[in-house]
């Protein structure tokens, strides 16, 4: 379970162009549940997902992950906890160019112990359910917008994550590939994992367990 | 062992993948190693070089000195140094230059009958001594004939440009425009051929006759000392030579004077390219940096993504080691190939000429050419390190940075 106590992220603090993206946000976001934010774009929900994984400092506040505090983590101890526990779809999909779809799967486990070729079986079962074999072996600048989501999605669950944080993950796709990523959002809640999603779009925000509507940067309403 | 082994390999894909990083590191670094060790090579070719010649010289030189300038040196003072405790014998030498068509040579005469001993030689080593010249290293032939004043043995360098062999006659003019006819009967090998490759070596008295020199007159004294240990020797050379040195007239070369002068020598001219080629590096590590820059912005968004799909600092800095180390010493291997060549095979163009200086107008020979270790170490060192500071400083500095902040600052 995650939870998060007053989360605030301040950016230029006490500079001429400070910006309050975040103030004291609390969410609860439950094992085996799909966790919604929904507001307006700018309205701090990348901000608030990237301080839930880690990937920002908060100002502010404390995210507990099964009660406990990982905000006070040290810089390299964060590194692991990431690497065990989450899986992250990001808004911009993030690849790495030059690389093809399979290697992209891959890359988290390069940072584990283990021989990255013992998983490529797993690697392109999981491209193959998400409707990507023919493209295992594609470059990304091959892939379109939608394909290139997937294999965001892939590489986000190659390392088995008990944590799924997926930033605006269907900006970018297209139906049918939409179809595709929430059928799998769906799965991996009936596995027990935390799915933690950002989203405007109707379709995830109808699966939502829970909803929380950010606003300004505060949690305003919640469902 | 397995992450290790991943991250190394994530690192030889970075080498592949930022192609155009990779090409002007190379070639940047690979020009700038090949000039340095093309220089080195061969300047510690020469001086290793002029060290084996001075293996033949002798312990002590003394020239005679009027006005300030080496000049002629008296045979008087052949009994004043022969009392010096430590003085094992003398030999008289008389040399100069001479042409042949329009080459210029070394003429030296060396004292093959009258080799003085001292009174202590002989109750320490007993006669026989003075039969013990340096043995030169001859590639055909013999040795001056003490009888004859037509014989002469040459330098390689000369053989080669006049097509001569032993046996051949060769015509020299002398000093005072009269034309000699010399018998060769040896020629030198290759060896110290910096200074052989011009030379032709005659006794002292058809030296004498060349240059016109007077009867009591010679160019200088050549004074070995006994051959005790070598670090007792060393010391002994030095109060040797202190004692000569007090002798009116005269002054006193040492072998060392003469190895630390050749040096100098080209130690300084490679000194002059070595200052080039700081320049270069540094231009180097600019461009290497700026490349870094440039890709920049990949390069931070990578490493956000990295720290965000769960690698920590030290694995990031780690790869980017490993990179730096890959790119670095292929670099170095280019550039340590392409100077091996330049210097072996192409005999070093431009760069023979000026580091031979004057010894370049002579006879030509094949340039010596000296691969150190010391000197292959250093060229991966100059290769490797800038490289480091170049790419695993600002990786580090993205590193150290919240992943959603790198990669939004390359976005943007």
């Amino acid at each position: 379970m995650i939870e998060t106590v007053n989360l605030t992220k301040i950016y230029n603090q006490g500079k001429k162009y400070q910006v309050e993206a975040v103030t004291d946000a609390n969410i609860t976001a439950e094992s085996g549940a799909i966790t919604v934010l929904v507001g307006p774009s700018g309205c701090g929900k990348t901000t608030l997902m990237s301080m839930i994984g880690q990937l920002l400092t908060p100002t502010k506040g404390e995210v507990l992950i099964d009660e406990e505090d990982i905000t006070s983590y040290s810089d390299g101890w964060k590194a692991i906890f990431r690497r065990q526990n989450f899986g992250f779809v990001f808004q911009h999909i993030n690849l790495l160019p030059n690389l093809n779809a399979l290697e992209n799967v891959l890359t988290p486990l390069l940072c584990h112990d283990v021989d990255p070729e013992k998983y490529k079986d797993y690697a392109l079962n999981l491209l193959d359910h998400l409707g990507l074999s023919e493209r295992a072996y594609f470059k990304v600048e091959q892939l379109s917008g939608g394909q290139q989501q997937r294999v965001a999605v892939a590489r986000a669950l190659v390392t088995e994550p008990r944590i799924i944080v997926a930033d605006e993950p269907l900006t970018f796709v297209d139906e049918a590939s939409a179809k595709t990523i929430t059928d799998f959002f769906e799965q991996l809640k009936d596995e027990g994992k935390t799915v933690l999603i950002s989203t405007h779009a109707a379709n995830l925000a109808k699966m939502a367990d829970k909803t929380y509507v950010i606003n300004g940067g505060k949690i305003v309403d919640s469902y | 062992m397995k992450r290790f082994r991943n991250l190394l390999n994530y690192a030889l894909n970075c080498v592949t993948r930022y192609k155009l990083r990779t090409l002007v590191i190379l070639i940047a670094l690979g020009v700038a190693a090949s000039a340095f060790s093309s220089v080195a090579f061969l300047s510690d070719g020469l001086v290793k070089e002029g060290a084996l010649s001075l293996k033949y010289a002798p312990d002590l030189t003394v020239q005679g000195i009027s006005s300030g300038r080496q000049s002629l040196i008296s045979t008087k003072y052949i009994n004043n140094i022969a009392m010096a405790p430590g003085v094992l014998w003398i030999s008289q030498r008389i040399w100069g230059y001479g042409n042949i068509g329009n080459m210029l040579v070394a003429v030296v005469g060396i004292d093959l009958n009258n080799t003085i001993t001292t009174n202590q030689t002989r109750s320490l080593l007993g006669n026989s001594v003075v039969d013990q010249a340096p043995a030169y290293p001859l590639e055909s032939g013999q040795f001056l004939d003490a009888q004859s004043s037509s014989s002469i043995v040459i330098g390689k360098g000369v053989a080669q440009l006049l097509g001569a062999s032993v046996g051949t006659v060769l015509s020299i003019v002398t000093e005072s425009n009269n034309i000699k006819q010399y018998n060769v009967v040896g020629i030198f090998n290759s060896e110290s051929s910096i200074y052989s490759a011009d030379l032709i070596l005659m006794n002292l008295e058809s030296a004498r006759q060349f240059f016109s020199v007077p009867e009591d007159k010679v160019t200088d004294l050549m004074v070995y000392v006994s051959p005790v240990d070598a670090s007792t020797k060393a010391s002994l050379v030095n109060v040797v030579a202190r004692q000569i040195a007090e002798t009116p007239n005269c002054r006193v070369l040492t072998k060392d004077v003469l190895l630390k002068a050749q040096e100098r020598t080209y130690g300084d001219r490679s000194g002059f390219f070595s200052i080039v080629w700081y320049v270069v590096l540094i231009a180097v590590a600019i461009v290497a940096f700026n490349q870094t820059i440039v890709v920049g912005h990949e390069s931070k968004f990578e490493v956000g993504l990295l720290k965000a799909l769960g690698f920590s600092t030290s694995d990031i800095i780690q790869v980017r080691l490993f990179e730096s180390l890959v790119l670095g010493t292929l670099a170095g291997a280019v550039g340590l190939t392409v100077g091996i060549i330049y210097d072996s095979v192409l005999g070093a163009p431009i760069l023979k000429d000026f580091l031979l200086g004057w010894a370049n107008l002579y006879p030509g020979f094949p340039v010596p050419v000296f691969i150190s270790l010391q000197t292959v170490l250093f060229t991966f060192a100059v290769t490797i390190v800038p490289l480091l500071f170049a790419t695993v400083v600002p990786s580090w500095l993205n590193a150290t940075v919240d992943p959603d902040i790198a990669m939004r600052g390359a976005r943007a």
